[in-house]
């Protein structure tokens, strides 16, 4: 999920605390150095081989959604704006079954007709393109770098704030174990440690939300404090318009279906007829660990309202405060190993789709083959990651700029081509580049005149959603314009994998 | 026929989406019908989107019901928080624990699909998803098709070389 944090959070050095997140960072290295016995080949690298199974593919899809941003700016975004930032996870009852639909299957039956290990393959496999596949793996490099500079710099904000080690400390040794088990391990220690990391996640999450039940009086009693004095916060778009709010709703709906670092994972599942559970068990893993999201937020609005804390100054201080104050300190520890916990499974999948990316992906889409893919996607690992490390302690506000466009950039180069494209024959080649082009370019242009201030768009317009809506118009029109190549544009084989 | 009909309602809806965002462009701001425009195309795009995807040999066999109640509760939920008066305050009367238009959102809208598609998806799995030898039949059909057209072997070919 995009917003990763930015800003410095309060430093709870304690030696509960402290020994707590070392024993996850040992627990997560074991873990890795495990996985690295079972990567054999790049298959093993970047699709696990196709031998996960069902509970693993759940909590590990989890895990990479919901990043930190779900613990520490996703509670404070909703002391800021109150209900309005739940549109954000509302869509979560909608989008693993929508996934499971519409790309699941047809992913995975992919895997097994044409052996591909990424997202960029698939495209480029089903419209017969080299520039499909290598604009697609363009977009997702520049949305990776962004996305893993801002995940890099919030575990070092994590890990400062835990060890009190300073940010570019953090920052190196937070990278540094989570490449630790990424180069080694690739996809397989990822979705490993995602297991472990989601569970704890889960676990956290649902404790802390029955403190903040029990800090605030029960819902009711959150309820009646905060409508005494901003009734506003409780309205069901809080302090966003409609117009935002549903546009929040609809970019996170559908936008679900382009984040590679997700749907890539349904290559791996080891047996296909396993899938039919998947919504249940990875709706239900998201909602609880969702829990602490509303609760966090709700509750540290009503605790500053009835004046039993101060009015935080800076929103996603609104976990730390909570934490700190109204839970036992193992608790505290807990939840921030699992912040951390969050951010490394996130920024590993975006290490492993960002060196899929350069190293398979572009030579491909140029007619070259990599020899030894499995040496030169750890090689790609560590150059990306180590770019990403030095991006977030020195280009400042560019990181957060950068991480702020990656879900849109996600959403509106990969839903039409890949969603869409997958289930619809009538879908074109040029109708896809058109799509992925007009994707890349509407969100890498506004975006930057936005963060410069040069342009701004009307209240209740999100760029990432009219450059979703734009990239599937000009989907359709090119395809439909483009309509006689539809056939020739559909190989034999894969036209047997979308009828199926 | 139902793949048609997805289709062409996640057109409509795209229209729908394109227009209630360029109305945010008119001068004085987002029109009244704006937000309901934009309610009716998203409901349209999400709920077409997965009957797209769940269509199998032209039908959505046991989905049909849960299609149109989705499209009910996504532009009902959100249709009734959009039309009920704002009137949150210290004396609303709470449901589960919140305001009516907010329980409109977060229960209805937010927790219902949680119940309510999963279950759904499993029980038309086999019907609509896979069937015990889809695996293999797919990857028999598509060597056959491969061959008869002349392409390399799978594990050889990514943008589909063949021999013409």
């Amino acid at each position: 999920m995009m917003m990763p944090q930015t800003q410095e959070l309060p430093h709870v050095v304690e030696p509960v605390i402290v020994g707590v997140a070392i024993a996850y960072f040992v627990i997560v290295t074991i873990i890795g150095a495990w996985a690295t016995r079972r990567t054999r080949t790049a298959g093993d690298f970047f699709a696990a081989g196709g031998g996960i199974g069902l509970i693993a593919l759940s909590l590990s899809v989890m895990s990479a959604t919901l990043s930190g941003f779900a613990f520490i700016g996703g509670p404070g975004l909703v002391y800021a704006l109150g209900l309005g930032a739940m549109f954000i996870i509302l869509p979560a009852g909608l989008t693993n079954a929508m996934g499971a639909w519409v790309l699941a299957k047809r992913l995975r039956l992919l895997a097994e007709v044409r052996r591909t290990m990424t997202i960029p393959d698939a495209i480029g496999a089903r419209y017969r393109s080299p520039l499909a596949q290598g604009l697609a793996g363009v977009s997702i490099l520049v949305a990776v770098i962004g996305y893993m500079a801002t995940n890099i710099l919030a575990l070092g904000l994590v890990i400062d704030a835990v060890f009190g080690i300073g940010l570019g400390w953090g920052i190196w040794l937070g990278m540094g174990v989570t490449l630790a088990y990424a180069v080694g391990g690739g996809i397989v220690a990822g979705i490993y440690t995602d297991v472990f990391q989601g569970s704890l996640m889960a676990v956290a999450s649902v404790l802390v939300f029955l403190f903040t039940l029990k800090a605030g009086g029960g819902l009711g009693g959150l309820s009646g404090t905060i409508l005494a004095t901003d009734p506003g916060f409780l309205g069901p778009w809080g302090a966003l318009t409609p117009m935002a709010a549903l546009s929040f709703f609809f970019v996170f709906g559908m936008g679900s279906l382009g984040q590679p670092h997700v749907v890539h994972k349904f290559f791996m599942l080891r047996d296909p007829m396993r899938l039919r559970w998947y919504p249940m068990v990875t709706t239900t893993a998201l909602l609880v660990a969702m829990l602490l999201y509303f609760g966090v937020g709700v509750a540290v609005k009503a605790l500053t309202e009835s004046g039993q804390l101060a009015p935080l100054d800076l929103a996603d201080n609104a976990t730390p405060v909570f934490l700190l104050n109204y839970t036992p300190l193992i608790l505290a520890a807990l939840v921030f190993s699992g912040v951390a916990a969050a951010i490394m499974s996130t920024v590993n999948s975006f290490m492993n789709i960002g060196a899929a990316a350069l190293m398979h992906d572009l030579p491909v889409a140029m007619g070259r083959r990599v020899r030894n893919e499995l040496l030169w996607g750890r090689i790609c690992t560590v150059l990306i990651s180590v770019a990403a490390a030095i991006m977030a302690q020195f280009s400042g506000a560019l990181v957060a700029f950068l991480g702020i466009f990656g879900w849109g950039l996600f959403a509106s180069t990969l839903v039409p081509a890949l969603a869409i494209g997958m289930n619809w024959e009538g879908a074109t080649r040029a109708g896809a580049i058109a799509s992925i082009g007009t994707g890349l370019g509407i969100t890498l242009v506004f975006e930057t005149l936005a963060f410069f201030g040069l342009f701004s768009f009307p209240t209740g317009v999100t760029i990432s959603g009219l450059s979703l809506v734009l990239s599937l118009l000009l989907f359709f029109v090119v395809s439909y314009l483009t309509r006689d190549h539809a056939p020739r544009d559909l190989d034999p084989d894969i036209r047997v994998v979308l009828r199926a | 026929m139902i793949k048609t009909l997805a289709l062409r309602g996640i057109v409509t809806a795209t229209v729908l989406l394109t227009v209630a965002y360029l109305s945010a462009f008119l001068p004085g701001g987002v029109p009244r019908w704006g937000p309901w425009l934009f309610l009716g195309g998203m409901s349209v795009i999400l709920v077409s989107t997965m009957a797209l995807g769940a269509a199998r040999d032209g039908g959505i066999h046991g989905l049909r019901g849960l299609f149109v109640f989705l499209l009910v509760l996504l532009m009902g939920g959100f249709g009734a928080a959009l039309a009920l008066p704002g009137n949150e305050g210290p004396d609303s009367t709470l449901l589960l624990g919140v305001p009516l238009r907010a329980a409109l959102v977060l229960y209805l809208v937010g927790l219902v699909p949680v119940l309510v598609v999963p279950f759904f998806y499993a029980r038309t799995f086999h019907q609509l998803a896979l069937r015990p030898g889809d695996l293999e039949r797919v990857r028999e059909e598509a060597r056959a098709a491969r061959q008869a057209h002349g392409m390399q072997p799978a594990d050889t070919v990514l943008h589909g070389e063949t021999a013409s």
